[in-house]
Formats: structure tokens, sequence, C-alpha cells
């Protein structure tokens, strides 16, 4: 893909994510009888859903709360992930191979249904499902913090340091985390649009967004029913989330 | 004679992603003719093997073709369709390129590669009479894998391959710098062997005089892009008139010219080996009992094949690999056996180490002034003194990896041991990857940084030549045993071991002058 046009797929999201209240749209939850799962016109630009509300406007705000819950999540993976993965190569011996199985392990795990598991048990509380996504996620990155962090060991410089008398934590700062950034980073992004992908999914299935908040995955949920009589109203998040999520991908693959 | 390669005026230009132009060839004129044996000879950069993949028709990406004309065997190879190009490789032109371990297909047997070659219903006959050509036993290597075969045996098979289909002009690029000498020394025999039974034409090219020097009778000095010296290859050796090949000949170590008097007073050693034996993956005795001392201010070379042993044999002194069993002591008899991370500060800073790869010993993402303070808390000014032993100025503080040479590097890593003040500075084939000018000076460099400190060093490589003009003792290792050792000039003036001996005949005839 285009640079630019993924750059200009990302921006767009970025602003409309922060700026979307500001924005003179028709409020999410206005309900219009009169009006129900209309196609394009004048008043509603993208149609109207079921209950007559605004697809534009709720598509426009829908990103927001997976966004918040993904971004949360996503930095504790980050953090959780580095943190084991590298500590992992670093230790060694049977510390290493206890930590490579406990993340062999959360790889195996069926995310979805572990997912569900918590979402019914603690409802849709968004902090306990930042943090299960949070944990859930962190295993990619941690398996791929681990094999860089095992490559560096391995080099010639580490080698010096070791024998100039750095090691452990010093060493980890000093001469491997600054190398494996760019690499964990690009894991990290693309962790970061599974775990939207996630909470749509959660969405989608009632344990993510409760109604009547605006959420694309929820929101394809609802109108999934209407899909012949108004496909707008599926189309329409689908695409939000499809862009952002190819976006985001695509500009970590350039790197 | 017929001519079967021609450049005319040859320009070409590297072009970066900003459109930053970078000549590569300038104005390259060159000839070789049916039968004749090119050798062509120059430093890294200097454009030889873009030269050389050009006369088979390759361009890499970023190259570009400005100006001139180029042909092989009558046509401008990269000109021509894939079609043309497919037809012509191997029955007018074939190429060995450089790196042995990706020419060879790793899941293709050595039949299934012939196969590939020539077509599926090849008679095996052929194929093993190819093979035997080549100096190898066809019928033990047909079935084998390119994992099972040595580095020499699939240089041998690269060359079989190259000449099945009978070209009329073979290409070799560095057909041995990824062998030991004394193999090397045997597949340039049998190149040519080759070339003289079958008249093929050969251009060969080298970083290294005694490679090229062997197998050609025309010799072509190559420095930045441009061809600055041609000659018979005698009358180059003897006389060279451009000054860059003088520099280049007088930068090759010799086995008698000596950069460092050796010292025969040995002191209290730095170092105690005892029975030293390692044990790597089950059996494998990487090295075997092994007894060394090194004295104070003395300098050991340590010589042997790939696979000898002597870079583990740094590495356990230093502590980086754990050994099985036997003895290492420091003057105070501190038990150098103990991990790395149970030494005190003073301990580790006795013995520091210089690695092989340039490209590798330093972090590159920190500046050379954060890579030599981080561990050695060495202030600025200290920092400036470890430069300037190693002769690199102020400028290199700021300096990143990506920014500096293979020498350049090396100097770095150097000045980097020295801020830890070790007694003992342990130097892994420390010039293998370098130019033979800049080893010529990082050699002297190491030598005049020996003499201001009185530091004693124990240096591992596989050049005799090298080793001997600058240690005072010499160690030869072979198969983790060692079977030879006294001073320099009573191991090479009389080698008492068939391997030594046939490493000191091979360095007294690399250059014939």
């Amino acid at each position: 893909m285009n640079k630019r046009i993924v750059y200009c797929v990302l921006g767009f999201h970025a602003v409309v994510a922060l700026l979307a209240p500001l924005l003179p749209l028709a409020p999410t939850d206005k309900q219009d009888p009169g009006a129900m799962l209309q196609g394009f016109s004048a008043a509603h630009w993208l149609g109207t859903d079921a209950l007559g509300r605004d697809v534009l406007s709720r598509a426009l705000h829908g990103g927001r709360p997976s966004l918040v819950i993904a971004l949360l999540a996503t930095a504790l993976s980050a953090i959780i992930g580095v943190a084991l993965g590298s500590l992992a190569a670093l230790a060694g011996g049977w510390i290493d191979e206890a930590l490579a199985r406990l993340i062999d392990f959360l790889l195996a795990a069926p995310t979805l249904i572990l997912l569900l598991l918590i979402a019914s048990f603690f409802g849709h509380d968004p902090f306990i499902l930042s943090v299960t996504l949070g944990l859930m996620y962190a295993a990619p990155i941690a398996r791929v913090a681990r094999g860089s962090t095992q490559v560096l060991l391995a080099r010639d410089f580490v080698r010096v340091a070791r024998l100039q008398g750095g090691r452990g934590i010093n060493l980890l700062f000093g001469e491997v985390l600054p190398n494996v950034w760019r690499v964990v980073l690009t894991e990290i992004a693309m962790q970061f649009t599974w775990i939207i992908l996630a909470f749509s999914s959660l969405s989608f299935l009632g344990l993510g967004a409760s109604p009547p908040t605006p959420e694309w995955g929820l929101m394809i949920a609802e109108a999934r029913s209407y899909m012949t009589i108004n496909p707008l109203s599926v189309i329409t998040p689908i695409v939000m989330l499809a862009s952002l999520v190819l976006a985001v991908q695509a500009l970590v693959d350039r790197e | 004679m017929n001519t079967i390669l021609q450049f005319e005026q040859v320009c070409v230009e590297a072009r970066d992603r900003n459109q930053v132009v970078t000549p590569i060839l300038q104005a390259v004129d060159l000839k070789v003719e049916m039968g004749e044996r090119l050798g062509i000879v120059g430093g890294s950069g200097s454009g030889k093997s873009t030269l050389l993949r050009i006369a088979a028709g390759v361009l890499s990406p970023g190259l570009h073709l400005t100006s001139g004309n180029v042909s092989t065997a009558g046509v401008n190879m990269l000109d021509v369709g894939p079609k043309v190009r497919q037809e012509m490789y191997g029955s007018s032109v074939a190429l060995v390129a450089q790196s042995l371990g990706e020419a060879l297909t790793s899941h293709l047997t050595i039949r299934s590669h012939f196969r590939d070659t020539l077509g599926r219903d090849v008679a095996d006959e052929t194929i093993l009479s190819s093979l035997d050509d080549a100096g190898l036993d066809g019928a033990k290597y047909l079935h084998r894998y390119p994992h099972q075969i040595s580095g020499g045996e699939r240089q041998r098979v690269l060359l079989a391959l190259a000449l099945v289909r009978s070209p009329s002009l073979l290409l070799l690029d560095e057909p041995t710098s990824a062998l030991d000498v004394g193999i090397a020394a045997d597949v340039l025999a049998t190149i040519t062997r080759l070339q003289e039974s079958r008249g093929f034409a050969l251009v060969c090219v080298s970083h290294d005089f005694g490679v090229v020097g062997r197998v050609s009778d025309r010799l072509a000095v190559m420095s930045r892009g441009q061809i600055v010296e041609q000659g018979s290859t005698d009358h180059v050796l003897a006389n060279p008139s451009d000054p860059y090949t003088q520099s280049l000949l007088a930068s090759i170590p010799r086995l008698h010219a000596r950069i460092r008097e050796p010292q025969s007073i040995v002191q209290q050693p730095v170092v105690v080996v005892r029975d030293l034996t390692v044990i790597r993956s089950g059996s494998t005795r990487a090295l075997d009992s092994i007894n060394l001392e090194v004295g104070k201010g003395e300098v050991v070379g340590v010589i042997g094949e790939s696979g000898s042993g002597k870079s583990t044999l740094l590495s356990v002194i230093c502590g980086l690999v754990p050994h099985t069993s036997g003895s290492i002591r420091d003057t105070n008899g501190f038990d150098l056996t103990t991990p790395l991370r149970d030494r005190p500060i003073s301990v580790l800073s006795q013995i520091q180490m210089v690695f092989q790869n340039p490209d590798d010993s330093l972090n590159p993402v920190r500046t050379v002034e954060q890579s030599m303070a981080r561990y050695t808390h060495a202030t600025r000014d200290e920092v400036l003194a470890a430069l300037d032993a190693v002769e690199l100025s102020e400028q290199f503080l700021s300096r990143r990896p990506s920014e500096m040479s293979g020498g350049e590097k090396q100097r770095v890593a150097v000045a980097r041991a020295l801020l830890a003040h070790p007694q003992l500075l342990l130097l892994d084939e420390v010039t293998s990857a370098l130019d033979v000018t800049v080893q010529a000076s990082v050699v002297k460099m190491l030598a005049s940084v020996q003499a201001a400190t009185g530091m004693s060093m124990v240096i591992v490589s596989h050049d005799i030549a090298l080793i001997a003009s600058f240690a005072d003792r010499l160690i030869v290792l072979r198969n983790g045993q060692v079977v030879e050792q006294g001073s320099v000039g009573d191991v090479v003036e009389s080698p008492s071991d068939p391997y030594t001996q046939h490493l000191v005949k091979l360095a007294a005839t690399t250059v014939h002058k």
C-alpha cells in the first residue's frame, strides 16, 4: 500500500477518534422511528439503522471504546511481553526453559474462548477487559523479545560488554533493548490490531461494549439481521474497522 | 585470437533512494582472449566483484550502467532476454560466486544439482566424470547433501557444476576466501589443472595476490572503480609501477619480515593454563589437554585451521566459554574458570578480547564514546588517550559504527579493550576481515600499543606470515591439540610437524617475487 494512503487513513482515524464529540454530528443515540433503515440522504449521509440512529455519527464514534481499551491493553502487553521475553533470554538455563513453556502455553490457549469466559464472569468492565486482553496478547511479544534478545546476547559487542563488567539489567538496557526495540515494536503494533479485532469480536458476541454504546463490533452485530434491507449500516462499521487494522499493519510492514 | 570478454569504457553508478550517485566502475577497459587467465586484485569496494558480475550479465539492484560496452562471447549479456541468458550460462560463461554457503541448495543432493543444470535424463557417468575432474571421488558424493560436505569439497562441486557444460569463460569470485590455507592451495591447483587441460578463459577476482598469482598469467589491479595497473602477473608482482599496487604488495605480511622484535626473556606469567580440556556437544574435544603460559609482555601467536580450537582457546581463557577440566589461573593464583558474573571487576578487566568481525564488535546504536565509556567509566580524556593510542582522532568520539570502515571499527574495539587496562589482550583473527593494506596498519598499531603498554597478547590467526611478523612464540593447534610450539624463529625456520611445514611452505610461496 502506498505510504501516503496509509498515513492519511491513520490520520483520519486519529482525528475522528479524538474529535468525534466535537464534530457537528447527529447524537449517536437519538432514535427516529420515522426514519428506520434508510439509505443515503441529506439528513443521514450514510443512512440509519434499525432504530433510526444516524450510521455516520455512530461509525465515527464507534472506534473510541476499542481504541481506548486496545491502547491500554497493548501498553500492558508490551511491558509484560518485553520484560518476560528479554529476562527469560538473559537468565538462560531452567528459568528460560520454564518461561518459554509458559509463553507456549499462553500462545496455545484459545484466546477468544478464554476472553468469553472472563467477560461472562466479570461483565463489561472495560478495565478488567483491558487487563485480560493485555495479558493474553503479551505472549507473542514475549516470544519475539526472547528470540531477538537471544540473538543479540550471542553477538560480540555484548561479549565485550560482559568482559568489561556488564551484567544483568545493565546489559539488557545498555546493549540489548536499544537494538531489539525496532523488531519488538513491529510485533507490538501487530498485537494492537489483533486486540482491536478481539475487542470488536467480543462486542459482536455481546460481551464487549454494551448497547447503546456506538462500537463497530456491536454495530455489525445489531445491523447484520437487516443486511439485505440496508447494507450500509453493516458495511460502514466494517470499512472503519478494516481500514484501521489494515493501515496499522501496512505501516509496520514497511518498516 | 578470439576475444571472449571485452569491457570498453564501462561506467557504472550506484544510485540510492535519495538519488545520491556513487561511481562504482569508472571507464574500465578490459580484454580477455580465449584461453587466457586473468587475475583481478583490489581491496573491498574497488568494484572488482561488480565487474565480474556484469561480465556474467548480472547487475545488482541500485546499479546502473551509464556508458560503455560490455561483450561476453560476442553479446552484451545485460541486454539479452532471460532465455538467451539462461542458455549462455554454463555453455559460454559460468560464474562461481563467493559465498559458498548459499551457492548450493540445501535440500538437493549433489546429483540433483547436476540434473537441474543438465536436465533430468543425464547419465550418472557424466556427473561422476565431471566430479572426478574437479578432484572429488564422484561416487562418494553423488547422494550427499551440501551440508554433508566440507567447504573445500563444496567449492569443488561448484567448479564441477560450472564446468560441466564446457563454458569458454569461467569467472571466479574469491574462490578461496572461505577456505583454510592448505585447502585453498589444493583448490587453486585443481583450477589451474582444469584450465590447462580444457583451455577455457579464466577471470579470477580476489583481494589476495597469493590467490590470483597462482591462477593467472595476466594481472589487473583495481582501486576505486578503476583499473590502475595491468600487465603480466610476473611483471606486476616484481615491478609494480602504480603506487597503489606498490602499497598493496608492501602490505602483504612476509614470513621473515618482523614488525616487532621478538623478546626471549619471559618474566612471571600473567596466565597459566594446565591440562585444559573442553568437550562440546557430547564427545567432541574442542580442546584437548592444553598447557600454556603467557609471560608478562609476551606475545603468543596461535595458528590452526578452522575447527582446530584456536578461537575456543581464547574464549575459554577470558571466561566466555566454560571449560570441562583442567585449570586456568592468573598471576595471583585466581581461578579463571570462575563464571564471569562471579568475578570481581578487577579480575574481569585483567583479560580483554577483540573479536574477528568488525561489524559485530561495536553496538550499532551507540557512539564510539558511549561504547568505550559505558562499562569502563572512563572520562573523556581517558577515551581520547585510548583513541590516540590506536591512531584515531577526536572526531571519532561521536561516530557510530555505520559511519566507520572495518579497520576503524577494529581500532575502536582495541581502544575499548585498552580502557580496561588489561594485563592480557586476546586477539581473535582481528585482521582477517580487513583489506591487506588496512591489515598491515592495524598490526603495526597493535605492535606500538604493545610496546607502549607492555601488555601480554595472545593473537590467533590462520595466517602464519602475519603472526610470525608479530609474535614472540608460536603455538600450532590441530584438532584441539598443540602439535608444535616454540619461538617464532625456531618454528618458522625448522618446523617439525608436517602441518606446520605445509603452512610455512605455502606462506613462503604466497607471492613469488
